[in-house]
C-alpha cells in the first residue's frame, strides 16, 4: 500500500447561496512540493484553503490531508497541518516566545520538548534574538516570520500559507522567500500550499502552480511548463550598429520570427517561438551578415502572460469572475 | 533532529489547551495595566463611594416649624425639635411666623418639610400636620417619623411622659448599608472581571482572527469554551477576592470565622465561573464589538440590580423576583451575605453552590453547541 499524498482534492466545491466560490476543484500535492494557488482576489483561493484546513465544510466533493478526510476526520487533519492565515493570529501583547508557547500547547507540546522546538524554530526564522520582545513592536516582516514559525512549530506534514507576503515591502518579501529554502532543507517532506496573487512570488517559490479564476482551476503545471506552453512566445529586441538592409529584413522573417517591427532602421523587435531558438538564429544571421549587435533584450514570458492567455484579462486588474 | 516528547492527546491535550488560553488571558491582562486597574480597582472605588454616599445618616435637614397654637403642647413640640437638632443633628429648624412664608420656602427649596402646630393643639383637638417635599422621599419619611414620635411624646399623659423625648432613629437600615453592600460589590467586581477577561477576550479573539488560529489546532471546541470560561473565571475571582479582602479589612465582620471566609472564597470562584460562562454564551455568535458596548449596560442592569445586591430581593414584584431567581449573582450575593454577615458555614450555602455550578454547566454546553467552528 502506498502512503497517501499530503493533499488529495477531488471535485471539491463550495457554494454560498447561489454564488459558487469553488467549482469542482481537483488536484493533489506530493510530499516536499510547494504548490501555488495563483489567482486574482475572489478566485476562490481562500475558500479552498479554509475547506482544506477544516474551517469550512465543502458543499460537495472530497479532500484528504495525509489520507484524512477534512470533514469526517477533522482532528487528524488538524494535527497534520500548520497554517499561516491572512487573519492576524499573533497576540500583540505576548512576546515572540510566549506566542509560540501558547500555540505549542494547543498541539499538545509542553515542557522541554516545547522549549527546544521554540528555540529551533525561532533560530530558523531569525527571531531568536527577539524572543523576549512584545509582538506589537515587531515589523510586519518579522511578524510574518513569527507566524510561519508558529505554523511549523509542531512539525506539520502540510503547511498552508494564505498570501504570506501580502503587504510586505520587497526586502521583507525576499527574506520570507529565503526562509522557504531553509524550511525545505530542514524538512524535505513538508508539502506547502501557498496562495498568492503575485506572479513573481509564484514563479520564484512554487514547484507547481494552479491558476484559479472564478472558482475553477484553469491550468496546472510547473511555472516553466506553463510559460513554455504559451503560444505567444518571447519578445526579442535587437539593435545593430547600422541600418538593416531589406534583404536581411526578409532573412529575419525566414528564420521564424513573427510580428517583426522596426522602431528605426537599426532597431528591430519580433516574437520568437519558445523552444525553437528563433532569437539566437536571428542574431547569428545578422552577425554573419557583418552587423554588430549593440543591444539585445529578450522579454521572457511571465505568468502574467499565462494568466492573460487563459482568461483574456490581466491578473492585476482582473475583477472577480461573475 | 530527534523528535523528543510525543505530542499529548486526549485529556492531557485538553488540559494543555485550557492552560494555553489561561496563559494568554493572564499575560494579556498583565500587559494592559488600564484593564487591570479597571477590573481590580473599580469595584473597590465603587464600594467606598457608594458605601459612603448611602451609608451616612441624614444630617441637618432644613425644617420649618409654624407654631400657631402657642400653648404648652406646642412648646413641648418645639423643644422636641430643638432636641432633634442639637442631639441627633437630624434637622436644622427654623421657626416661621405663618404658613404662607413656610410654604413659599418649601417651594423654593429652602425647607425639606414644614411642621404646622395648629391653633388649639392638644391630644384631643387638632394634631400637628406635616407637609413634606415629596421630591426627596427619603429625607421626608425620616423627618415625618421623627416628628410623629415627638408628638407622641408631647401628647402623652404628663405623668408617664419622660422629661426628654427619646427619639430613636438609628434602627433605620442605612446604618448597616456598607456591610450590607459588601457582598454586592464583590459580585460587581466579579461581573467586571469576567467581562474584561471573559466576554471581551472572546470577542476580540474572534474579531482579530485569533480564534481562527485556535480552530485549526487539534483542541476541541469544548476545550476552547472551557479555557475561555476558566480564564475569565480566574481573573474575575482575583478581582472579587481582592474586594472581599478589602471588605474584611474595612468593615468589622466579626461573625465570619475562617471557615466562612474559605466558603466565601469558594462562592466567589463559583459565581465567577457562572458569570464568565454566561458572557461566553452571550457572545458565542457575536461578531462585533458594538454588540458588547450595547449589551454591557443592559447586562449590568439585568444581572446586578435583580440580584438583591442593593436592595432585598423580598421587596421585588413577582416578575422581578423571577428574574432574580434566574440570576446567578442573586445566589452569589445571598451566599456571601449568609457567610459573611450571618457567619453561616458552608452547609448553609450548598444549594447556592449547586445552582451556580449547574448554571455554569448549562451555559457551557449551550455555548459549545452554539459556537461555530466555521467562522
Amino acid at each position: 500500500m502506498t502512503s497517501p499524498r499530503p493533499i488529495e482534492v477531488e471535485r471539491l466545491s463550495r457554494k454560498f447561496g447561489a454564488f459558487v466560490a469553488d467549482d469542482e476543484i481537483s488536484f493533489s500535492v506530493p510530499p516536499g512540493q510547494i504548490f501555488g494557488l495563483l489567482g486574482p482576489n475572489g478566485a476562490g483561493k481562500t475558500t479552498l484553503i479554509r475547506m482544506l484546513t477544516t474551517l469550512l465544510p465543502p458543499t460537495s466533493g472530497t479532500a484528504r490531508v495525509e489520507g484524512h478526510d477534512v470533514v469526517r476526520d477533522k482532528s487528524a487533519v488538524r494535527r497534520a497541518i500548520g497554517t499561516v492565515s491572512q487573519a492576524q493570529t499573533t497576540d500583540e501583547n505576548l512576546t515572540v516566545r510566549e506566542n509560540l508557547a501558547v500555540q505549542g500547547k494547543m498541539y499538545g507540546l509542553w515542557g522541554r520538548a516545547l522549549r527546544e522546538r521554540i528555540e529551533h524554530r525561532l533560530k530558523q526564522v531569525g527571531l531568536w534574538e527577539r524572543r523576549g520582545q512584545i509582538a506589537r513592536h515587531l515589523s510586519g516582516g518579522m511578524r510574518r516570520r513569527l507566524e510561519i514559525a508558529r505554523g511549523v512549530l509542531h512539525r506539520p506534514r502540510v503547511l498552508f500559507l494564505d498570501e504570506p507576503t501580502t503587504g510586505l515591502d520587497p526586502q521583507s518579501r525576499r527574506a520570507i522567500w529565503d526562509m522557504f529554502g531553509e524550511l525545505r532543507s530542514h524538512d524535505p517532506e513538508l508539502a506547502i500550499i501557498l496562495t498568492t496573487h503575485q506572479m513573481e512570488e509564484a514563479d520564484h517559490l512554487c514547484d507547481r502552480i494552479a491558476i484559479l479564476d472564478g472558482g475553477r482551476i484553469l491550468c496546472e503545471d510547473s511555472p516553466a511548463a506553463l510559460k513554455r506552453g504559451l503560444t505567444t512566445g518571447e519578445r526579442v529586441e535587437l539593435e545593430t550598429d547600422r541600418a538593416i538592409s531589406d534583404e536581411d529584413r526578409r532573412g529575419i522573417a525566414e528564420e521564424g520570427a513573427t510580428d517583426v517591427r522596426f522602431a528605426s532602421p537599426t532597431r528591430v523587435s519580433f516574437t520568437a517561438k519558445p523552444g525553437e531558438a528563433t532569437g539566437r538564429r536571428v542574431a547569428r544571421l545578422l552577425e554573419i551578415e557583418g552587423y554588430h549587435i549593440v543591444h539585445l533584450t529578450i522579454a521572457m514570458a511571465t505568468l502574467e502572460d499565462v494568466f492573460f492567455s487563459f482568461t483574456g484579462r490581466a491578473l492585476r486588474e482582473a475583477p472577480p469572475a461573475p | 533532529m530527534s523528535d523528543r516528547g510525543r505530542p499529548a492527546r486526549g485529556p492531557m491535550l485538553a488540559l494543555l489547551g485550557i492552560a494555553a488560553i489561561g496563559q494568554r488571558a493572564f499575560l494579556t491582562l498583565w500587559r494592559q495595566p488600564v484593564l487591570v486597574v479597571s477590573t481590580m480597582i473599580f469595584p473597590v472605588v465603587y464600594l467606598v463611594i457608594l458605601g459612603n454616599a448611602m451609608n451616612r445618616p441624614l444630617e441637618l435637614v432644613p425644617l420649618a416649624v409654624v407654631d400657631e397654637a402657642g400653648n404648652a403642647y406646642s412648646a413641648e413640640c418645639r423643644r422636641g425639635v430643638l432636641a432633634l437638632q442639637s442631639g441627633r443633628r437630624l434637622v436644622s429648624a427654623s421657626f416661621v411666623g405663618d404658613r404662607a412664608a413656610a410654604l413659599d420656602g418649601l417651594r423654593r427649596g429652602r425647607y425639606r418639610g414644614i411642621w404646622i402646630l395648629p391653633f388649639g393643639l392638644s391630644p384631643t383637638g387638632p394634631a400637628p400636620s406635616f407637609i413634606g417635599d415629596n421630591t426627596d422621599r427619603f429625607s421626608v419619611e425620616t423627618l415625618e417619623t421623627a416628628l410623629q414620635q415627638i408628638w407622641r411624646e408631647a401628647s402623652a399623659p404628663r405623668d408617664v411622659a419622660p422629661a426628654v423625648p427619646a427619639v430613636q432613629l438609628d434602627a433605620y437600615p442605612y446604618l448597616d448599608y456598607l456591610t450590607y453592600l459588601g457582598p454586592a460589590v464583590v459580585c460587581l467586581a466579579i461581573f467586571m472581571g469576567s467581562m474584561v477577561s471573559g466576554g471581551l477576550q472572546v470577542l476580540e479573539d474572534r474579531m482579530y482572527g485569533y480564534h481562527e488560529g485556535y480552530l485549526v489546532t487539534p483542541i476541541t471546541t469544548g476545550t476552547l469554551v472551557a479555557g475561555h470560561v476558566l480564564a475569565g473565571a480566574i481573573v474575575a475571582s482575583l478581582a472579587g477576592g481582592l474586594v472581599l479582602a478589602a471588605i474584611l479589612v474595612i468593615t468589622p465582620l466579626s461573625v465570619a470565622g475562617s471557615g466562612s471566609v474559605a466558603a466565601a472564597a469558594a462562592t466567589v470562584f463559583l459565581t465567577s465561573t457562572a458569570i464568565a460562562a454566561l458572557w461566553f454564551l452571550l457572545f458565542a455568535r457575536a461578531r462585533s464589538a458594538s454588540l458588547l458596548r450595547g449589551m454591557f449596560g443592559i447586562i449590568n442592569v439585568l444581572l446586578f440590580f435583580p440580584s438583591g445586591a442593593l436592595y432585598p430581593v423580598e421587596s421585588y414584584p413577582p416578575w422581578l423576583a423571577s428574574l432574580s431567581a434566574a440570576d446567578p449573582l442573586t445566589y452569589g450575593v445571598r451566599a456571601l451575605r449568609n457567610l459573611l454577615l450571618r457567619g453561616a458555614t458552608a452547609h448553609a450555602v450548598y444549594s447556592d453552590w449547586v445552582f451556580l455550578a449547574t448554571f455554569t454547566l448549562v451555559c457551557g454546553v449551550l455555548t459549545k453547541v452554539l459556537f461555530r467552528r466555521e467562522v
